[in-house]
């Protein structure tokens, strides 16, 4: 337990001169200064750039924006593309949670009840799919998809399977984007559930061992509890962190198509922005993605009965 | 002859190392292919046979000859070695601040700060975009770092859990002994903190260096441009080389391997003590 007078002895004490107090009450501000301002000018700034443009009309090429109102809004709304886009966004989401939580977790904790040099082996080769370079996992993909000669329509014939043109067909592509995103998603996953079973004590177990608990009983009544908060946190963490994989995926294999099938809102936001040059357009996109997932993530929290603990 | 309870221990333990060679074949399979795939002839890499026959080092000739290779790995070390140090400039301050003696409206702060992990990057690119245009920031190092600041709160949460491990009596001793903050951080804290500091880099080098979107808006010019964007390069000049981009690939995650390689134990602990407990 810290020593409150310690404590004081760093933050100043009361009786101090007032010029004394007045540095104790300037000095968190100036550690906090430098942190605050990137955020100011590299996040919170560009949050409220981005809602003013939204209602603006400017094409990137022109010189200067103009004032619209709320049209780009109704756009967004009456274009098929958009509400498409944004249910194609909540089918990856609803997929990829299990990639996110309860494949991963199994591995981590098949991993974990028998540490050794072969976990620290099978550990490292999951790094290797998290850094393989995005554009190289996409044309990897691209390779083993290949509906002539790809490994996965040779290994699907040894079962009887048809060659499939998996990324090309509307019924199959967003799903086969989706696996191949799930990779990475699985591998990172797995060594972060790695790192919250490292906070486990490991004599609990023992102990319950000797009391006679099989080992069923055990990852159920010890193991998954003590994992709850970090399925909530990754699975709504991968809400937010497979996008921009989610992304090289889309941009190199499908473009969004075929015929729509594998785009996304964030796809989308992107071809607003920087192949029709529409920053109004984007920008009403990214206030409705962003609007939208606070309200996922606020609800999920709220749920988890997590607000407090997580900004405590 | 085996008791049941231990025939079932060994069906679990054969059951366990299925289900965990299985699924880590699967996963690596893509990456192994890729190796592979890097060493095959142009004709090759469309053979369904996933080795190379006959191997060659061609494309790795080409990746550094033809294509700026060398060049597009030395921006990405300066971009992602740029970012992980104004990071942690920005983020040691901030973190040791919000222990030792938070300003009264810190709660507040401190959402602000998770907040700005939750805001997806996409939704900021376009006024980030438009603010580099504006400086003529574009194909500048300015303009592929300092943008990526807007990250510095993850460095700060998993910083904050780190200096909070240290027992307050350390620091409190320091103080005793008429050392002033700054002192504290410098002689005291930041020699304790080490470990921490490593993992935390390791990891924030790591997501600079992986960076995809803002790479290649900051960025386009291939002499500026870092290895992830710059890689799409082989894609489009004259055709499809798909054999110099596996391999131009391949160079590009091996410094990351290696780095993991060196401090694995550290990147996984630099997780242990944040917000995952």
């Amino acid at each position: 337990m810290a020593n409150p007078s310690l404590i004081a002895g760093e933050r100043g004490a009361d009786h101090a001169p007032p010029v004394a107090r007045l540095r104790d009450r300037a000095r968190p501000w100036l550690y906090l200064a430098p942190l605050i301002i990137a955020l100011v000018v590299w996040v919170y700034g560009p949050l409220v750039f981005t809602g003013v443009l939204s209602f603006m009309s400017w094409n990137l090429t022109a010189p200067h924006p103009s004032w619209l109102g709320t049209a780009n809004y109704s756009r967004l709304l009456h274009e098929p593309q958009f509400p498409h886009a944004a249910r194609n966004t909540l089918v990856y989401a609803v997929a990829m949670l299990p990639f996110a939580t309860v494949v991963p977790m199994a591995l981590a904790i098949a991993l974990w009840k028998r540490p050794g040099r072969v976990s620290t082996v099978y550990r490292t080769l999951l790094f290797l799919p998290v850094v393989l370079a995005p554009v190289a996992t996409a044309i990897t993909w691209q390779f083993l998809l290949d509906p002539l000669s790809g490994l996965v329509n040779v290994v699907a014939g040894w079962f009887g399977v048809g060659a499939h043109n998996w990324l090309g067909d509307p019924s199959s592509a967003l799903y086969s984007v989706l696996l191949i995103t799930s990779v990475k998603v699985v591998a990172l996953n797995v060594l972060l559930f790695g790192a919250a079973l490292a906070n486990l004590e490991r004599g609990l177990l023992e102990a319950a061992a000797l009391d006679g608990a099989t080992e069923w009983e055990i990852t159920r009544h010890i193991v998954l509890p003590h994992l709850r908060r970090t399925v909530v946190l990754l699975g709504m963490l991968s809400l937010v962190v497979v996008w921009p994989w989610i992304f090289a995926n889309v941009a190199v294999l499908t473009q969004g198509g075929p015929s729509g099938s594998t785009d996304n809102v964030y796809y989308r936001l992107f071809t607003y922005a920087f192949t029709f040059f529409d920053a109004g357009t984007a920008s009403a996109a990214a206030v409705v993605i962003t609007g939208a997932l606070a309200l996922v993530l606020g609800l999920g929290l709220l749920v988890a009965g997590w607000r407090r603990r997580a900004i405590a | 002859m085996p008791s049941p309870s231990a025939t079932r221990r060994t069906v679990g333990t054969v059951g366990r190392h299925a289900f965990l060679l299985g699924a880590v074949a699967i996963m690596i399979l893509p990456v192994l292919w890729a190796l592979a795939a890097s060493f095959k002839t142009p004709g090759g890499i469309f053979d369904s046979n996933p080795l190379p026959s006959p191997a060659t080092l061609d494309n790795y000739r080409v990746a550094t000859r033809d294509f700026p290779v060398w060049r597009l790995l030395i921006n990405t070390i300066v971009m992602a070695a740029g970012v992980t140090l104004l990071q942690l400039l920005i983020a040691v301050p901030a973190a040791y601040a919000l222990v030792r003696f938070p300003p009264r409206a810190h709660r507040v702060l401190v959402a602000l700060i998770v907040i700005t992990l939750l805001v997806p990057p996409q939704s900021l690119i376009i006024p980030l975009f438009l603010t580099i245009s504006h400086l003529g920031w574009r194909n500048t190092f300015p303009g592929l770092i300092l943008p990526q600041l807007y990250g510095t709160g993850l460095a700060v949460i998993l910083l904050r859990d780190h200096i909070r491990a240290v027992p307050s009596t350390v620091l409190g001793a320091a103080v005793l002994d008429g050392a002033r903050p700054g002192e504290v951080l410098r002689l005291v804290l930041l020699p304790l903190l080490r470990p921490a500091l490593g993992a935390v880099a390791i990891l924030l080098f790591i997501t600079a260096w992986n960076e995809y979107l803002w790479p290649s808006l900051a960025a386009p010019d291939i002499d500026h441009a870092t290895i992830q964007p710059g890689l799409g390069a082989f894609l489009t000049q004259e055709g499809p080389e798909y054999g110099p981009l596996l391999a131009g690939s391949m160079l590009a995650t091996l410094p990351i391997v290696a780095v993991y390689l060196l401090a694995s134990r550290r990147v996984t602990d630099a997780f242990m003590h944040s917000g995952l407990r």
